[in-house]
């Protein structure tokens, strides 16, 4: 009887404690629902990066329901941007990040050294969340792999990619959509962190499952064809960049935690290959067809 | 003087770049481009630790045939040009 009950017990719990495996940009995580019936999600935007388990893993993350003890706590670092905002810091000596929308704590993310079981706390906003968990361990975990995860809209022409780059609330969605509307043949690729990667001095952008406001959820992949970083203006004008300045341009739309040397190391030699292998650009832009055609002209070989 | 927790020397594309790296430096967006003259001081500013004008001098001066005149001068332009830019402590 004893050993029945127990079996009764834990069975179904084991049961529904279940990986999914995601590959993006050819490393794969995966995600951990805990067995828990409450900590069910709306997991569709990750639904065309589903792939077959492996052992090869960038980090496993685990989603809990439980309330995270905060004993030990030790801010580091606290950057907003428009209305969210990011707290880096320890929790009794593992690095861990909190996300906040406005002034409600979403989720606290506990990584682990290895990545191997690193666990996100939700609280509210489910997954404002997760998706921020996921996007913060993503960069961490591929720094090292010449891998960025970028804060840019991308569009696709003729079979290679183009990126724009720019602070929040400068229209990097909005130049997008200036291609879409007046440049024949063009596609979105993602409309916020599209992940880029150099292999053999080659650069090539990734769709994820994280694109900001925009449902682009492509698992699709584009020969990077140039980066625009853009600056609002009174006019229409394009340069290119090369060196340090091309350099500068990237380093920061990308994510990572820069304080940390050894991210710090892996970020520095992605940046530095991307600003040698990829072609760079500025431009100045209005939100006008024109801005399109002079960016298209110039960028387009 | 001393250089700021957290400034590290880095090559970008072959040129010699100051770029901030830390928790203190975090809100520091610029990039600063060092001549050959420079880089070579910041490098030797970083092992001297706590440094003057006169012993980036000295170790300039031993390190190559250089003007002392000349030399003070370059280096307390250089570094002028650091604590200007909060690089570096006085």
């Amino acid at each position: 009887m004893y050993y029945r009950r127990e079996s009764l017990n834990f069975a179904p719990n084991f049961k529904k404690m279940k990986d999914i495996y995601y590959k993006v940009a050819g490393h794969v995580f995966a995600l951990c629902t805990d067995g828990q019936e409450s900590v069910v999600c709306d997991l569709r935007q990750y639904e065309p990066f589903v792939t077959e388990p492996t052992e090869q893993l960038i980090f496993r993350l685990r989603i809990s329901d439980e309330k995270p003890l905060m004993v030990g706590f030790q801010e580091e670092v606290n950057q907003e941007d428009e209305g969210q905002s990011i707290v880096a810091g320890t929790l009794a000596g593992h690095p861990c990040f909190e996300f906040w929308l406005g002034k409600v704590r979403s989720a606290l993310l506990v990584v682990a050294d290895d990545y191997r079981d690193c666990v996100v706390y939700v609280e509210a906003n489910r997954m404002f969340g997760i998706n921020n968990a996921l996007m913060v361990l993503y960069a961490l975990s591929t720094a090292d792999k010449q891998t960025a995860l970028f804060h840019s809209s991308v569009v696709s022409y003729e079979g290679k990619a183009y990126m724009f780059l720019g602070r929040s609330g400068t229209g990097k969605s909005t130049h997008s959509g200036l291609w879409l509307k007046y440049i024949e043949g063009t596609q979105l690729v993602n409309d916020d962190n599209p992940v880029v990667r150099v292999e053999d001095g080659k650069v090539t952008v990734y769709g994820s499952p994280w694109s900001g406001k925009t449902p682009c959820y492509r698992n699709v992949s584009y020969p990077v064809g140039a980066i625009v970083r853009l600056s609002q203006a009174p006019h229409n004008e394009i340069r290119r960049l090369k060196g340090v300045a091309a350099y500068a341009a990237l380093v920061p739309s990308i994510s990572g935690k820069r304080w940390d040397k050894h991210q710090a190391e892996g970020l520095h030699e992605t940046e530095n290959l991307l600003a040698q292998y990829a072609r760079v650009f500025h431009l100045d832009c209005l939100p006008d067809e024109d801005a399109a055609r002079v960016c298209f002209g110039a960028v387009v070989e | 003087m001393k250089i700021k927790k957290g400034f590290v020397l880095r090559d970008v594309c072959g040129e010699k770049v100051i770029v901030g790296e830390s928790v203190e430096t975090i809100n520091f967006s610029q990039l600063i481009s060092l001549n050959s003259t420079a880089a070579w001081l910041w490098c030797t500013a970083e092992e001297q630790g706590d440094f003057t004008v006169d012993s980036l001098v000295d170790a300039l001066c031993k390190e190559y045939a250089v003007d002392q005149e000349k030399a003070h001068a370059d280096v307390a332009r250089i570094v002028e040009k650091w604590l200007e830019i909060g690089v570096v402590t006085a």
